[in-house]
C-alpha cells in the first residue's frame, strides 16, 4: 500500500512546473526528493501533502486518495517559521490540537522529543530567544508531534552544527524503524546518499533519473581512485596517464575512465616501490550523478 | 469547526498575552476615567481658586468717564460679577497717568470712556496685547447694556419700566417633520466615531495577525496542519471576541465613570437616556459583529498577499479607503439624520455598522430598514469571505513580489487550485 504517486501534473497558468511524475512507497524508508532550485520540488510536497490539487494525475495513500481529512501527514519546511513571540510549549500544543491531538498524548509526545533533540529546556521560552538551529529543533518536533504515518522533510539539515545533525539523523532513524514513511528533500548530496534507498531527480518538472540508489550507482562505472601515499606519487600518476581531481599531501583524487585504469595505477605504485597507505576505486556519488543529469 | 475554535482560541490566548494590546487598552481606560473626571478636576481647581478670590484679589479695572456720559450708572459693573473690582473716575485722568498705575500694579487695565456726536469711544488700556484682538465681550456687552439703561434713566423711565425693555428670553426648538430625533446628534455622532475605531481597529489586527503568520513563514506548517478556509474565520473569530470584550470593557468603565464621576444630570443633558435600551445593546453588538467581520475578512485578503512586512501599509490602503468613506457617509449625514442620505448610509454595508445603532438609538429608524440593512450586511459578508478565503488559499504560500489586483482575479478565478 504506501504512498502512490502517479503520473501527477502541475501548471501554473501556461508554465508545466510538475510533468508526469510517478513513484511509490511501499514499505516505510526514506526517499529522496532531488532537483535544482525551481525543478518542482515543493509543488510536488504541496501536492502530496494536499495543500495544492493536482492538475491530472493520481496521488493515493494506502488505496486512498490523498485529502487533508484522510491523511496523517508531517512536514517541515524548508522555510523555517515559528511564532517568535509564543511560548514553545504552547505553539507546538496548538498544532498538535489542531492535528486533532489529545492533550495527555501530545505533552507526552512533546517530551519525549523535547528530550531526544535536547530542547526541553527551552519549552517556556519564546523562539525568538533560540539559536537558529534549536529554533529547526522546535519546528521539527511540530511535524512529529501527532505521529504522522507520511513525513516530508525539506532540507532538514541545513543551518545544524554538527552535533544537531546527528541528533536528528539518529531521530529519523527513529521514526523510519517506527513505521515512518519519509520524504526527504535536500541539496546536501552526501544526507540523502547517507538515508534514501530511493531517489527521484526532477529538473524542470520532469524526472530525469529515479530508481533504488545502489542499483543506479552499479550501473556507472568507477569513476575516481582515492589514493594515499607515504612517498609523493605525482610523476606515477602522470606516468599512467590519468588526471589529478585533487590533491593535498599526497592524499590524492584520480579521474578515471573505467576500473581497469584504476588496477594498472595500483601495479604502477608497487612497481615503483610506493607505500600506499590507502587505495579505493570509487563509483560516481549522488552529487556527480546529480551534476552529471541536471547540470547545463 | 472544532479547529476553528482551535485556532479561535489560540489567537485570543496569544492576542491576550501581548503587552502591546494590554497596555494599549489600559491607556484607552485611564484617558476615559480622566476624561470623565474633567469636571471634577475643573471644579476641584474653581474651588481652590474661588477660596483665594476674595474681592481683594479682584483684578482691579479703571474706568474713566470724565464726561459723566454714564450718568453714574457705571458703578453698577461691580453688581454684575465679572470678576473684576472697578474703580470709576468721573474726572479726566491723562494717559501717562494711567500708564503709571499700570507699571506700579496699582491697577490691571483701565477703559477711557468719551463720546464724540453719536460715536462713544472705549479705550481699552493694558499693559501687553500681545495675546489680545478685541476687547472682552463682558466688557462690551456690560457698558453696552449700562448706556441704555443710562439714556432711558435720563427719560424717567423706572427700574420696573427698564425689566419690561429687557425681558428675559426663553427659546425653544420645534421642527414640522414627523420624525423627532432624540439625543443631542454631535453626541451621537462622537459616539459613531468610537464605533468605528473599535470595528476598524479591531478588524486591522486580522492583517496584521495573517502578515505575521506569512511573513515568519509559520504559514507553511499552519496550512498542512488545518484548512486555509478555518485559519481566516478561526483567526477572524479569535480577533473578534477579543474585540467585543475590549469594547465591553470600555463601554463598562466609560459607564460607571459616566454615573459615578459626571455632575447630575450632564448625561441627560447630552443623551436621551431612554433610548438606552437592551435592544438598543443587542443591535450594537451585532452591527460591530457584522462591521468586524466585513473589514476584518477584507483585511485578512490584503494580509494575505503581502510578502514582506514594510508592505502592509500598502495593501491594506484600498480596505482603509473604503472604511474610510464609508464612516465619512454615515458621520456627516448624521448631521441630518432624517435625510434620505443618512437612510442610505444606514443600508450601504461599508457604513451600516457605524449608522444603524445611531439611528435606532434616535429612535428614527424603522424596523424595515433594519431588516434590510442586517441583510444587505449579512450578504455583503457571505461574499467577501468567498472571495477572501480563496484569494487567501491561493495567496498565502505566495512568498514572491507584492500580488496584484489582477494576479487576484486570475487567483480567485483559478478557485481549485489549493485546497481553500
Amino acid at each position: 500500500m504506501g504512498l502512490v504517486v502517479k503520473n501527477v501534473n502541475k501548471s501554473f497558468g501556461t508554465k508545466k512546473v510538475v510533468d508526469n511524475i510517478s513513484f511509490e512507497m511501499k514499505s516505510p524508508s526514506i526517499y529522496g526528493l532531488l532537483g535544482t532550485n525551481g525543478a518542482g520540488k515543493t509543488t510536488t510536497i504541496r501536492m502530496i501533502l494536499g495543500i495544492i490539487k493536482m492538475g491530472s494525475g493520481e496521488i493515493t495513500w494506502n488505496g486512498k486518495h490523498v485529502e487533508r481529512k484522510h491523511v496523517n501527514f508531517g512536514y517541515l519546511p524548508e522555510e523555517r517559521g515559528v511564532y517568535p513571540k509564543t511560548k514553545i510549549y504552547e505553539q507546538i500544543m496548538y498544532f498538535a490540537r489542531l492535528k486533532g491531538m489529545d492533550k495527555k498524548k501530545a505533552e507526552e509526545n512533546l517530551l519525549y522529543w523535547a528530550k531526544k533533540l535536547e530542547v526541553e529546556e527551552y519549552l517556556q521560552v519564546t523562539p525568538e530567544k533560540l539559536s537558529k538551529g534549536n529554533q529547526q529543533k522546535i519546528q521539527f518536533i511540530t511535524a512529529i508531534i501527532h505521529e504522522p504515518e507520511l513525513l516530508v522533510l525539506d532540507e532538514p539539515f541545513s543551518g545544524l552544527d554538527p552535533v544537531n545533525t546527528e541528533l536528528l539523523k539518529n531521530v529519523i532513524l527513529e521514526l523510519v524503524r517506527k513505521g515512518t514513511y519519509i520524504i526527504m528533500s535536500s541539496h546536501q548530496m552526501h544526507s540523502i546518499e547517507e538515508f534514501a534507498s530511493d531517489i527521484l531527480i526532477l529538473d524542470k518538472g520532469k524526472t530525469v533519473l529515479q530508481g533504488n540508489l545502489k542499483e543506479i550507482k552499479e550501473t556507472y562505472p568507477a569513476n575516481k581512485i582515492m589514493l594515499s601515499t607515504v612517498e609523493n606519487a605525482d610523476s606515477i600518476i602522470a606516468d599512467a596517464n590519468l588526471k589529478i581531481y585533487s590533491s593535498k599531501d599526497n592524499d590524492y583524487i584520480i579521474n578515471i575512465k573505467n576500473e581497469d585504469e584504476g588496477y594498472k595505477l595500483f601495479n604502477l605504485l608497487a612497481q615503483n616501490n610506493i607505500r600506499v597507505e590507502k587505495f579505493e576505486i570509487m563509483k560516481p556519488s549522488l552529487h556527480d550523478i546529480f551534476i552529471e543529469k541536471v547540470g547545463e | 469547526m472544532k479547529d476553528v475554535w482551535v485556532v479561535a482560541s489560540y489567537t485570543i490566548k496569544d492576542m491576550l498575552s501581548k503587552k502591546s494590546f494590554l497596555i494599549s487598552t489600559l491607556i484607552i481606560l485611564i484617558m476615559i476615567v480622566v476624561g470623565f473626571n474633567i469636571p471634577n478636576i475643573i471644579k476641584a481647581f474653581e474651588s481652590s481658586d474661588t477660596e483665594e478670590a476674595t474681592e481683594e484679589n479682584f483684578s482691579k479695572v479703571l474706568v474713566v468717564d470724565s464726561e459723566n456720559i454714564y450718568n453714574g450708572m457705571l458703578e453698577k459693573l461691580n453688581d454684575m460679577q465679572l470678576g473684576y473690582k472697578f474703580e470709576i473716575a468721573n474726572s479726566e485722568i491723562q494717559y501717562e497717568e494711567i500708564k503709571n498705575k499700570i507699571e506700579a500694579g496699582e491697577i490691571e487695565e483701565a477703559l477711557v470712556i468719551t463720546k464724540q456726536n453719536n460715536t462713544v469711544k472705549v479705550e481699552y488700556i493694558l499693559e501687553d496685547i500681545t495675546m489680545m484682538n478685541s476687547i472682552p465681550e463682558e466688557y462690551t456687552i456690560a457698558l453696552s447694556n449700562l448706556y441704555t439703561d443710562a439714556q432711558l434713566s435720563k427719560l424717567g423711565y423706572t427700574e420696573a419700566q427698564l425689566q419690561d425693555f429687557k425681558p428675559m428670553f426663553e427659546y425653544e426648538l420645534k421642527q414640522t417633520g414627523e420624525q423627532e430625533v432624540k439625543g443631542n446628534v454631535f453626541v451621537i455622532m462622537l459616539l459613531s466615531l468610537v464605533l468605528f475605531y473599535a470595528i476598524y481597529f479591531c478588524a486591522y489586527q486580522v492583517s496584521t495577525s495573517i502578515t505575521t503568520e506569512k511573513t515568519s513563514k509559520i504559514i507553511e506548517t499552519l496550512v498542512t496542519s488545518t484548512k486555509p478556509r478555518t485559519i481566516v474565520l478561526g483567526k477572524t473569530l479569535g480577533i473578534g471576541i477579543v474585540g467585543l470584550v475590549q469594547v465591553a470593557v470600555i463601554i463598562t468603565v466609560a459607564a460607571t465613570c459616566a454615573y459615578f464621576c459626571l455632575p447630575e444630570g450632564a448625561l441627560e443633558s447630552v443623551l436621551d437616556l431612554s433610548q438606552i435600551t437592551p435592544t438598543l445593546a443587542i443591535f450594537t453588538v451585532i452591527y460591530f459583529i457584522l462591521g468586524y467581520a466585513t473589514y476584518a475578512l477584507l483585511y485578512a485578503l490584503t494580509g494575505s498577499t503581502v510578502g514582506k512586512p514594510e508592505d502592509v501599509q500598502t495593501a491594506n490602503g484600498p480596505v482603509a479607503i473604503v472604511a474610510v468613506i464609508g464612516f465619512y457617509l454615515s458621520y456627516f449625514t448624521m448631521m441630518n439624520p432624517t435625510s434620505n442620505l443618512n437612510v442610505f448610509a444606514s443600508i450601504f454595508p461599508f457604513s451600516s455598522p457605524f449608522c444603524m445603532p445611531f439611528r435606532i438609538m434616535m429612535g428614527i429608524a424603522t424596523t424595515s430598514q433594519i431588516a434590510i440593512s442586517i441583510a444587505v450586511l449579512v450578504a455583503t459578508i457571505l461574499v467577501i469571505a468567498n472571495v477572501s478565503i480563496k484569494i487567501y488559499s491561493n495567496a498565502i504560500l505566495n512568498y514572491g513580489s507584492k500580488i496584484s489586483f489582477k494576479d487576484m482575479i486570475n487567483m480567485y478565478k483559478n478557485k481549485d487550485d489549493r485546497n481553500s
